[in-house]
């Protein structure tokens, strides 16, 4: 699980990832996210966060049926979100192998030490 | 747990918002909670602290998107070389700066340094002892205290400075209005600046400093008494100012807004250099 900080930055694109794969709710949403072992994301980041997507453009809200209450607000990946995530998903990729290259020297420096 | 919803509410509308996108999230903020088969408390935390994180969320700018920052404008502010001395004491010397539009800078330093002389040296309310300063015309000041009538209502004060720029008395109280709602503070019909406190006295100072839209925007420490989310909230507000083309010049004693201010001006530990 990522820690809080991290995924400050990410849970925007980790939403718009989601979303882009099929319209949802945001209890389904963070469902989702705990499924895939990314984060145990509380309600108090997820729904600003679904609240800036849609305030930005970027998803689209429309009311559904619930078995619980009487409606749920299922937000859709706008035009404007797709290329966001496609802008975003680059960043990560570079960023994703950054890091990994920097770990792997660290890694073979760890295993030289040792032996 | 009392009411939440309503607690919910009553704080986005003190915040600022309009009432019926306050209904409407606290109708989602109830709606998800029984999703998450819970109480708002339960996924949120306190109502009046949701209510702050959330407004504070959807005002953030979206920096973190590479948001393009506009390329800075006229210089509507030159020091060059500005000492003060006061008899054999020298306060500051040598201070230069150009200030563009679309820029802040920030004027640090320890107490006594000279940092609010410095502020009205800007503004043209106290002559430099040498150096030049070349300001545009249209400028707004906030002094840190002072400045307001205690027996005036802030929209007497609106209507009043508003006159003095030229603003006729219905534009220049709407203005006012806009201006406070966007600083989380709705002015009272009523009330007179005396009741008001030290916090929103401030408030009211910052408005009347913005009411003409100023090119060059002066502030001398306005956040003091301010609390933790409206303290934000001004350097939101700041930001925002820059982002609209104006130049602003903060007093501040606090470092960690620096990051994010384009000028600094340190007068260091005051006197004597």
């Amino acid at each position: 699980m990522m820690s809080r900080p991290w995924l400050h930055g990410f849970l925007d694109l980790c939403l718009l990832a989601m979303l882009r794969e099929r319209a949802d709710y945001g209890y389904g949403l963070s469902q989702r996210l705990a499924a895939a072992g990314v984060a145990d994301v509380p309600g108090g980041t997820l729904y600003p966060a679904l609240l800036r997507l849609e305030q930005q453009g970027l998803a689209l809200p429309s009311w559904g049926p619930s078995e619980t209450g009487p409606r749920r607000k299922y937000y859709a990946i706008t035009p404007a979100g797709i290329d966001v995530l496609t802008g975003q998903a680059d960043e990560w990729s570079r960023f994703r192998d950054g890091v990994d290259s920097l770990l792997a020297a660290a890694v073979q420096t760890v295993h030289r030490e040792q032996r | 747990m009392i009411d939440w919803p309503a607690v919910f509410e009553a704080e986005l509308l003190r915040l600022g918002l309009q009432p019926g996108r306050a209904r409407q999230l606290s109708e989602e903020a109830t709606q998800e909670a029984a999703d998450h088969a819970g109480t708002p408390a339960d996924l949120f935390g306190p109502a009046h602290l949701y209510a702050r994180h959330l407004v504070a969320e959807l005002n953030a700018p979206d920096d973190q998107r590479g948001r393009q920052r506009y390329a800075p404008g006229p210089v509507f502010l030159s020091l060059a070389g500005v000492t003060k001395r006061y008899r054999r004491y020298t306060v500051f010397s040598g201070v230069d700066l150009t200030l563009r539009g679309g820029e802040v800078a920030a004027i640090v330093g320890a107490n006594g340094c000279g940092k609010s002389t410095l502020l009205r040296i800007c503004a043209g309310l106290t002559r430099p002892s040498s150096g030049a300063v070349r300001r545009t015309r249209r400028v707004g000041f906030v002094p840190q205290d002072g400045g307001t009538a205690g027996w005036l209502t802030a929209e007497e004060h609106f209507t009043l400075f508003g006159a003095a720029a030229g603003m006729v008395p219905g534009r220049a109280r709407s203005t006012g209005v806009h201006l406070a709602t966007r600083l989380a503070w709705r002015p009272s019909r009523r009330q007179r600046a005396q009741q008001l406190s030290g916090g929103t006295r401030q408030k009211l100072n910052l408005v009347l400093g913005e009411l003409h839209a100023p090119d060059l925007l002066l502030l001398d420490e306005p956040y003091q008494g301010f609390d933790q989310g409206t303290y934000l909230d001004f350097w939101q507000q700041v930001f925002a100012w820059r982002d609209a083309g104006r130049a602003v010049v903060v007093v501040t004693h606090l470092l960690h807004d620096l990051q994010n201010v384009d000028h600094v001006l340190d007068l260091g530990g005051g006197g004597d250099r």
